[in-house]
C-alpha cells in the first residue's frame, strides 16, 4: 500500500491516505494513479479547472517527500508549472504526477490559494 | 473550491461538419483574458463532469460568451452541450488558464489554430491587432475553417488557410528553412499530438522556449 500524507497551507488537519495503486483509477479525472485521482476519491477536493487534462495549474502542489517516486514531469506539465503561483522546485501538477511506487511515502503541500488568473492581474 | 456561476443558453450556430458555437449570457458579465476557458459543471449520469471550453469571443463584451467545439464520437461532454436548448442554464467555474495574450508580443507574432483549435486564438488575435507593432499572422489549419470571412475581414492580419495535413511542413518552410529569424513568438492550440510537435519543431529549430506558447486539448 502507498501512503499519502496531506497537508494544507490553510491549517485544514492534515489527512493521511493508504491506497493500492493495482486498484487504479479511483475515480475519472487526473491520471489514473495520480495524487488528484487519489485525493478526489478520498473526499479531498483539489481544484483541477481542467478537469484533471494537464491544461491548466489549479492542481498544483508541492511534494515535500517522495518526489522520485513519481512518474517524471513532461514539457507540457513543465511549461504549465512555470505560470503557476507560488512555483517551487518539487512543484507537479497533481493531475500528472502518478505514484509509480506501492511502497511509496508521499508527502504533498496544498498551497492555500489556487489564483485565477484573471484576478491575479487585475485586482 | 472555486465559485460557481451561472450562464443561460442564449443561441446556438452550427457551423457544419459537428462543429457548433454556444452562446450563453452571463449575468453581470465576465471579466476573462483573451485564450482563457471556463470550466464547465456538466451534470451526466448521476456526476458532475467537468469539462474545460475555451472562450472564443473577446472580452470587450463581457456578458455574452461564446463557446466553440466540436461534437466528439462517445464524448458526453460535448454531446450534452449539443443537446441543450436556449434557456438552458449552463453551471461553470473560471475564466481559467494560462494560454492568454493580453498585449501583442514585442515581435512578429504567429498564431497556429488546428481545426477548433481557432476557439481561443481568435480572441487573442483580436488583442494582437488592436496592440501591435510588429506584423500578426495566422496559419489556420482547418477542412473547414471557422470564421472564415470575419478573419478575411481583416486588413492587418496576415492569413494563411492550410490543410490539417501539412501543418508541420508549413511550420517548418515557413519559420525555420526561410529565414535564420528567431525572434518570432508562437501561440499554437489544437487537438491531440500535433500541438507537442508543432512545440518541438519550433524550439528544436532555434525559437526561445518561452516564445513558444501553446495548448493541447
Amino acid at each position: 500500500m502507498a501512503k499519502v500524507v496531506v497537508r494544507f497551507e490553510s491549517g485544514e488537519p492534515e489527512r493521511v491516505i493508504e491506497v493500492d495503486l493495482r486498484n487504479a483509477p479511483f475515480q475519472h479525472d487526473g491520471r489514473p494513479g495520480s495524487i488528484l485521482d487519489i485525493l478526489l476519491a478520498h473526499g479531498i477536493p483539489l481544484e483541477h479547472a481542467c478537469g484533471g487534462n494537464c491544461a491548466c495549474t489549479t492542481c498544483h502542489v508541492v511534494v515535500k517527500r517522495g518526489g522520485d517516486r513519481l512518474s517524471p514531469s513532461e514539457d507540457n506539465e513543465d511549461d504549465l508549472l512555470d505560470k503557476a503561483p507560488g512555483l517551487t522546485a518539487t512543484s507537479r501538477l497533481g493531475c500528472q504526477a502518478v505514484i509509480e511506487d506501492n511502497d511509496a511515502v508521499i508527502e504533498v503541500v496544498i498551497p492555500r490559494y489556487t489564483i485565477n488568473q484573471i484576478s491575479e492581474s487585475h485586482g | 473550491m472555486a465559485e460557481e456561476r451561472t450562464a443561460v443558453l442564449e443561441s446556438v450556430v452550427d457551423h457544419g461538419t459537428d462543429t457548433r458555437s454556444f452562446v450563453f449570457r452571463i449575468p453581470g458579465g465576465l471579466a476573462f483574458r483573451p485564450g482563457q476557458f471556463l470550466s464547465c459543471l456538466l451534470p451526466i449520469g448521476g456526476e458532475r463532469l467537468i469539462r474545460p471550453y475555451s472562450i472564443a469571443s473577446s472580452p470587450e463584451e463581457p456578458e455574452r460568451v461564446e463557446l466553440l467545439l466540436n461534437l466528439v464520437p462517445g464524448g458526453p461532454g460535448s454531446r450534452y452541450l449539443f443537446d441543450l436548448a436556449p434557456g438552458a442554464t449552463l453551471h461553470f467555474t473560471g475564466p481559467w488558464g494560462t494560454f492568454v495574450l493580453d498585449r501583442a508580443p514585442d515581435a512578429e507574432a504567429v498564431f497556429v489554430a488546428v481545426d477548433t483549435g481557432i476557439a481561443p486564438i481568435r480572441p487573442m488575435l483580436h488583442r494582437a491587432l488592436a496592440t501591435c507593432a510588429h506584423p500578426v499572422t495566422l496559419l489556420y489549419a482547418a477542412s473547414h475553417p471557422i470564421y472564415r470571412d470575419e478573419l478575411g475581414a481583416l486588413d492587418a492580419l496576415q492569413l494563411h488557410h492550410i490543410a490539417p495535413a501539412i501543418v508541420e511542413q508549413e511550420v517548418r518552410r515557413r519559420y525555420l528553412e526561410r529565414d535564420a529569424d528567431r525572434s518570432r513568438h508562437f501561440f499554437i492550440c489544437g487537438v491531440g499530438d500535433i500541438v507537442p510537435r508543432l512545440r518541438d519543431l519550433l524550439r528544436g529549430g532555434g525559437y526561445a522556449r518561452r516564445a513558444v506558447q501553446y495548448e493541447k486539448w
